[in-house]
């Protein structure tokens, strides 16, 4: 049998990494295993970073409780992780007399859930906040508190401060059963060895139904939604400073163009209802669509600057609610299931939820020694040309721009993949840099990050991969294959 | 740092433009150059055809820059390479990062962007499907290849027949993989004729025009595309779709000026160029900073290239030297069947011997001809035998020719 643990939390995305970071403040052997290199590759990494002020769940909703209570938690958590929250508001759209009455039941809805500073401001007064939208608004919905931010910054500031206050992160493990004896839990089996533990905190995305019918806890379905989301070119990012999305549908409020705390415009996301988890794939019609959704909002907004665009799968229930509740038929499972929109918003709520629930099982004792800090490192992009020199100075590999479009330095490629949740492949890279998030898509860095991959991690360059086993960059070295073809002769 | 030229980019254009510089007197000349070498991406092209213009041979692409490299080591011409330019401010000082010499803050008295060009993405096309590793620009195979001794994959399929792609089916069928098809939305192809006889035909790769890519699959690694043949609106035909197997996908499917230092010094760019609006002498808007190469328009011979930069070179070295004095500009405007001209403006009393112009045309067309006009009137005329959109026109506009413009605007037509 392998190591034994307190928790074990199944997914790392924004749902398992708050609940890992906020249970390390008590004295708990805790594991977070995730079936991916990398944390921060489910629907975490597909969605819009955008902190929902919570005027759309239906009160009385666990959504509607969460995603306020996670709004007033959120500079809390910004100022201890030390990540971007860009607190510009949102709005919400009437484009006609007929989306009037959507406004006042969102602007009621606001009310009885908490919103703060929640209105109804005209298409005047919202051009005068938003120069660039189109003539044809006439009303929005007016929500000073939302915010955003960039997704996977988060989950690593989560994870990294976890594992600074002795959580143990396992990636590339994909859980195959769910131990239980006698009515309780005891642990995982995972591809990567069998871990005991007197709890098991499900927050699998949309895997969490599979996760749940291993421990033979599953009380509630998952249907995935697809979401496509369009980026553009930072130097389009002075159209908008807030969201601003259209009168929502009965299922989702939909997207609608913003643009991050990292300067990139980025639209959608769109919603389509798909049969396969692992159905991500962009089709025309989801660019389509968002195009001509989104391009409602700011119609003089060049398209052609489009950097990227890619989908996730949102893990919906049935109920459209979340589901966050200690198993009745298995002791010391937790589901915490259903995070979907405004999951973001809601994390640092659903963590407190859940550090709840763990207390109904047992008392928790606080460490004397949790550190809730964690310092973001600076990007020499974002620094001033004095530090620059000085960081050129300390560390010659400052100076080394590899990748153009965003000025991502070899210093920090190698940060990234020394830091203490490592990243391992060339998409890794990206998420913790921008190396490749930029206008030329890795075009030009994409050579020099394989190589410095492989140079730190002691692996041929052909051992490197895009996002983990399966996902191989090239076919081999030229030598080899001829000598290969030699030998075959 | 003060220097009198500074030369960003080593390629065919920069070192072009700097030897030009020094030719012309400048006293410090400055190369700034990114990668670890000079050569620009003629490092990577190692198949031969460049300089049949400007030397009468066919070199490769790295002996051609040789003859730059050679020429340059006999000058005091300082190259830092490894060196990044970060920003270049309007009043011309260059930001550049360097891991020897550190953070650098280099005032020019003239500055040549000579940064070249980038590869459209798939993005750029809105290609829908996965995200899986194995599709790549036609120049990262080229460099993967060529540079590394990697073979990206084994099976490949080509979309688009733009010069590299062509240049590398042939390539990546000589290194072993086996090259499916090259398709093409468009109903020809985007490639200089030679290329398609000896990159493709030579190698039987099937070439399909008014075709293209329509989905890609596999999650982790490529494991196949959708193709389907397009009709006159370039949308996909329904019911023409094929799904072929193949672990790697390379594109090329268009080049795009790299004007990130010109826009942020706050240089006027044409929106159809993608580079700098450039006049005779290669300036740019922004005074006493120049322009050259693929920087300013995407040529498909390196001969133009360098041409344009030694314009630019000189031209600089006279602006540093306070020589080049602003007057009054023409407007040269394509007129019918011309996506652009080069220069987009001129000085017609800077103009001694003559001006070097450079234009493509729409669509293609067989005995053609070329139709310089001021104010209606005909100044020069130029016969072609066919005019295709990937082969650009060249043609000298003489001081004489000129002069009968007077001080008319000149229009550009292919008819």
């Amino acid at each position: 049998m392998g190591e034994e643990y307190d928790v074990v939390i199944v997914g790392a995305g924004i749902t398992g990494c708050g609940i890992a970071r906020e249970l390390a403040r008590y004295d708990l052997r805790i594991l977070v295993v995730d079936k991916e290199e990398d944390v921060c590759c489910g629907a975490s990494k597909a969605n819009n970073g955008m902190v929902h002020s919570g005027y759309e769940p239906k009160p009385g909703t666990l959504k509607a409780k969460l995603n306020v209570r996670g709004v007033e938690l959120y500079p809390r958590w910004a100022a201890e992780l030390d990540f971007k929250l860009v607190q510009t508001g949102s709005m919400v759209a009437a484009f006609s007399e007929e989306e009037l009455p959507a406004l006042e039941k969102f602007l009621e809805r606001g009310k009885v859930n908490g919103v703060p500073g929640i209105e109804i401001i005209s298409g005047d007064e919202a051009r005068k906040k938003e120069p660039n939208l189109s003539p044809e608004i006439i009303a929005v919905l007016w929500t000073p508190s939302a915010g955003y931010v960039e997704v996977q910054q988060v989950v690593l500031a989560l994870a990294e401060n976890a594992v600074a206050n002795g959580v143990r992160f396992l990636l590339g493990a994909e859980v195959t059963d769910v131990l239980v004896e006698g009515g309780r839990v005891q642990g995982v089996v995972t591809t990567r060895g069998t871990f005991r533990s007197r709890y098991v905190i499900n927050a699998a995305g949309v895997y969490a139904d599979k996760v749940a019918e291993m421990a033979g806890a599953r009380e509630f379905t998952i249907h995935p939604r697809r979401g496509t989301l369009i980026v553009f070119d930072k130097r389009e990012g002075k159209h908008l400073s807030c969201f601003i999305g259209a009168v929502p549908g009965e299922y989702t409020k939909g997207g609608g163009p913003m643009t991050t705390p990292d300067g990139n415009p980025l639209w959608g996301p769109s919603a389509i209802e798909v049969a396969d988890k692992e159905d991500t794939a962009v089709s025309a019609e989801d660019l389509r669509q968002v195009i001509e959704k989104d391009g409602r909002f700011i119609p003089n907004f060049p398209t052609d600057t489009v950097i990227t665009y890619f989908s996730g799968n949102r893990p919906a229930t049935y109920t459209e609610d979340f589901f966050i509740e200690p198993s009745a038929k298995v002791h010391g499972f937790v589901n915490v299931a259903g995070i979907q929109s405004p999951g973001v918003a809601s994390s640092p709520a659903i963590a407190e939820m859940v550090v709840g629930i763990m207390k109904e099982y047992e008392p928790l004792h606080e460490r004397p020694d949790f550190n809730p800090y964690r310092k973001r490192f600076v990007p020499f992009r974002e620094r001033s040309r004095e530090e620059q020199a000085a960081l050129i100075a300390a560390d010659p590999r400052f100076g080394h721009i590899i990748c153009r479009c965003e000025h991502v330095t070899e210093a920090e490629i190698v940060r990234a993949i020394h830091s203490a949740i490592p990243a391992r492949n060339v998409d890794a890279v990206k998420r913790r840099t921008r190396a490749g998030m930029g206008r030329c898509q890795g075009g030009f860095c994409g050579p020099r990050v394989a190589a410095i991959l492989a140079r730190e991690l002691g692996v041929p360059v052909t051992a490197v991969t895009k996002k983990g086993p399966g996902s191989e960059l090239f076919a081999g070295r030229i030598e080899d294959l001829r000598l290969e073809k030699g030998a075959a002769k | 740092m003060n220097v009198d030229v500074a030369v960003v980019g080593g390629g065919p254009a920069g070192l072009a433009a700097a030897l030009a510089a020094k030719e012309a007197g400048a006293p410090r000349v400055l190369v700034l150059e990114r990668d670890f070498e000079l050569g620009g991406i003629l490092q990577q092209c190692v198949h031969d055809g460049f300089g049949l213009l400007r030397f009468g041979e066919r070199l490769p692409g790295p002996a051609y820059m040789q003859r730059y490299i050679d020429a340059l080591a006999q000058t005091d011409v300082q190259v830092l390479t490894d060196s990044m330019v970060l920003e270049l401010t309007p009043e011309r000082i260059l930001y550049v990062a360097s891991p020897a010499a550190g953070l650098l803050a280099v005032q020019a008295g003239a500055v040549v962007l000579a940064m070249g060009c980038r590869e459209r993405t798939r993005n750029q096309i809105w290609l829908p499907g996965t995200r899986p590793a194995g599709i790549f620009t036609a120049g990262a195979v080229q460099r993967y290849i060529n540079m590394e001794g990697i073979l990206p994959g084994r099976r490949v399929v080509i979309l688009g027949s733009g010069d590299v792609g062509l240049i590398m089916a042939r390539r990546l069928t000589l290194e072993g993989a086996e090259v499916e098809g090259v398709y093409e939305v468009m109903p020809q192809p985007g490639g200089l004729t030679r290329n398609i006889v000896q990159c493709l035909e030579d190698y039987n790769i099937p070439l399909h025009l008014s075709h293209t890519v329509v989905d890609i699959h596999g999650e982790k690694r490529l494991t196949g595309v959708t193709v389907a043949q397009v009709g006159p609106d370039r949308r996909p035909v329904p019911g023409t779709e094929r799904y072929i197997p193949c672990d790697t996908l390379v594109l090329s499917v268009g080049l795009i000026p790299e004007n990130e230092l010109s826009r942020g010094a706050g240089v006027e760019l044409h929106p159809v160029t993608g580079g700098p609006v450039v006049d005779e002498s290669m300036a740019t808007g922004l005074p006493g900073v120049f322009a050259a190469g693929n920087a300013v328009a995407v040529f498909d011979l390196v001969d133009y290239v360098s041409a344009t930069g030694e314009v630019a070179g000189r031209s600089a070295a006279r602006y540093a030297a306070g020589e080049l004095r602003d007057g009054p500009a023409l407007a040269v405007q394509p007129g019918a069947n011309v996506s652009f001209v080069l220069p987009q403006r001129l000085h017609p009393e800077r103009v001694h011997a003559g001006v070097a112009f450079y234009l493509r045309v729409k669509e293609s067309k067989e005995r053609a001809q070329v139709v310089v006009r001021a104010g209606g009137e005909v100044v020069k005329t130029l016969l072609q035998v066919v005019v295709r959109p990937p082969e650009m026109i060249s043609f000298t506009l003489t001081a004489s020719e000129l002069a009968r413009a007077g001080a008319a605007d000149l229009v550009v037509s292919v008819e």
